[in-house]
């Protein structure tokens, strides 16, 4: 079954202020992925 | 001395370009070819088609800003590779086509010591029939003059709904094996919002139809994310918002023929079925550019530099889904049979799909190519500088900057609607991109933590900070650099 976006999601999801910490915890939490760096996958012989 | 030579001004030539000028001293000559006067901030090309950005807002002309910096600017298209060079010069060249100014219609063969090829895509309209940009209603978003394009028919469009009229919009990927999910999705909610905006939304109905066999696989197999405290997958993620929306969905579906408002399309299981709209916005199939290798003897031998795209350290055996690694995608981007080439971006070859391919059961594949999006083209590009550096430095071959998409994550911001109170954006993040089921067999390939979505207002705010962010980064701004890729 479809899951809904509830009245209180959608309150949480629009609210500026609430937004603004989240703005700031997923800059962080997206530079934590970026951050994390990259390399390679196959093993050095 | 040694002459870097790229190819491509998008994101991840421009990325490599300025990373090689800034790293390198000015005895080593950095050279850019490309065909378009100006680099273009892609991802917010779906502002720019709902009208709430206009082209000179994502754009800014290449020449001043590389004349400033000390990068040589060609404008050309690259239209034949000699990477050993030929009779009458000893040196690996390209050969351009110069696209404008006194120089037009005019070629050059430009020598090189080191040669990255970022010239991402072909918009392979063409293969799809009767699919072409504002062209049978149908509209694409895949670059600036594009996106004007598909706004202004937009715009008729509201206007005559204002009047009463009901529409049909069709918004996804034009053929079956399209790739780029991503863009029209961030599109079709776009375009909603903008419907409530201009209080239409009641006079139109929104369907999106992909190749994708599920909502949100987005070429990727979709991906099992946290979202607040639930566990759930991309397709139940962007089924939920779709219902919201009222949007309806046709999947499984390849797209493959446009008529005046009408799409003709086939489905896994088989059928044929088209569906009319007044408006649509479809993203063609993309292509390699179709270029051509020759040897020094001038003998063809385009099937060492490209297989569509161009060929680099992958593993190409042909293998069935089952079979595939994570290990078979590349790490370098450096051409096998030439040393001194490179493909980072969406110009080099992919081992296979990431998404697992599917027929209809008339035997046509229908299923997303894999995508490459911004934060990978960029990474690549960087790493790929990184080791030419290094090889320049240390004055012997070094790849010791790796950067696979199996051990890489990426941030894709969708945005949702515009707008600084009622925007929203949906933050989605994947690690790695390219599944790797033997160190996360239990989630799909990919660690929980760091692969989460989150919708809201943030995510709007987040998308345009990263707008501006990065073309600050692409002007080369002070400390430019210090923003990642
Ligand atoms: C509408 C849209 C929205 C997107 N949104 C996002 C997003 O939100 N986040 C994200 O991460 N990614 C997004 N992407 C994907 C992202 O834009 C691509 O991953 C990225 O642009 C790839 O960079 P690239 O440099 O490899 O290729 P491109 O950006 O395609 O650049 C290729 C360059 O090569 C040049 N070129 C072409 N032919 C030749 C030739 N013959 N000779 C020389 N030069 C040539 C072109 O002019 C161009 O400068 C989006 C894509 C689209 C279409």
């Amino acid at each position: 079954m479809t899951r809904r976006i509830s009245k209180r999601k959608r309150f949480v999801m629009m609210n500026p202020i609430i937004q603004f910490f989240k703005f700031i915890y997923l800059s962080l939490k997206i530079l934590v992925v970026v951050a994390g760096g990259h390399g390679g996958t196959r093993e050095v012989k | 001395m040694s002459r870097i030579v790229v190819l491509g001004a998008g994101i991840s030539g421009h990325v490599a370009a300025t990373h090689l000028r800034r790293k390198l001293s000015k005895e080593h000559t950095v050279t850019v070819v490309s065909p378009n006067s100006n680099y273009q901030w892609v991802p917010s090309n779906i502002w720019v088609g709902i009208g709430r950005m206009e082209p000179k807002d994502i754009i800014f002309p290449l020449e001043p800003l590389y004349k400033k910096k000390g990068i040589e600017f060609k404008q050309a298209k690259v239209v034949t590779f000699h990477p050993e060079g030929d009779t009458e010069i000893d040196k690996p060249f390209v050969k351009a086509e110069y696209v404008a100014g006194e120089a037009k219609g005019t070629t050059e063969k430009v020598t090189y010591d080191y040669l990255i090829n970022a010239t991402g895509p072909k918009l392979a309209f063409e293969m799809t029939e009767g699919l072409k940009p504002a062209t049978n209603k149908a509209y694409s978003v895949c670059t600036y003059s594009h996106a004007t394009e598909a706004w202004h028919a937009l715009d008729q469009l509201i206007q005559q709904m204002k009047q009463g009229k009901k529409a049909k919009i069709l918004i996804g990927t034009g053929h079956a094996k399209s790739t780029c999910q991503g863009a029209a999705f961030e599109y079709i909610l776009n375009v909603e919002q903008e419907l409530n905006r201009h209080g239409v939304r009641d006079m139109a109905e929104l369907t999106w139809i992909a190749n994708e066999p599920q909502l949100g696989d987005f070429g990727m197999d979709g991906m099992l994310l946290s979202y607040g405290s639930n566990i759930m997958k991309s397709s139940e993620l962007v089924e939920m918002v779709f219902e919201d929306r009222g949007i309806k969905w046709i999947i499984g579906a390849g797209v493959n023929k446009i008529e005046d408002g009408i799409a003709h399309y086939e489905t896994l299981d088989g059928e044929f079925h088209t569906e009319s709209y007044d408006f649509a916005m479809l993203i063609p199939a993309f292509s390699g550019h179709g270029f051509k290798a020759y040897d020094k003897n001038d003998q063809d031998i385009t099937e060492k530099l490209f297989k569509g795209f161009m060929i680099v350290d992958a593993d190409y055996t042909p293998r069935p889904y089952e079979e595939w690694s994570v290990q078979d995608w590349p790490e370098t981007y450096q051409n096998p049979s030439y040393a001194n080439i490179f493909a980072p971006g969406i110009a080099f070859a992919p081992p296979h799909a990431i998404s697992k391919p599917r027929v209809s059961k008339n035997g046509t594949p229908i299923s997303p190519a894999p995508p490459r999006t911004g934060m990978p083209s960029g990474i690549t590009a960087k790493l790929v500088a990184d080791n030419i550096i290094d090889t320049i430095k240390k004055k012997k071959p070094s790849l010791h900057h790796k950067g696979s998409m199996g051990n890489m994550g990426a941030a894709c911001i969708a945005s949702s609607g515009y707008g600084i109170t009622k925007g929203s954006g949906i933050s989605i993040t994947t690690f790695p991109i390219v599944p790797d089921f033997n160190k996360y067999p239990d989630t799909y390939g990919r660690k929980l933590g760091k692969t989460f979505g989150e919708i809201g207002l943030a995510g709007h705010w987040l998308k345009l900070a990263l707008h501006h962010a990065f073309l600050y980064k692409a002007k080369m701004r002070p400390f430019w650099w210090l923003i990642p890729e």
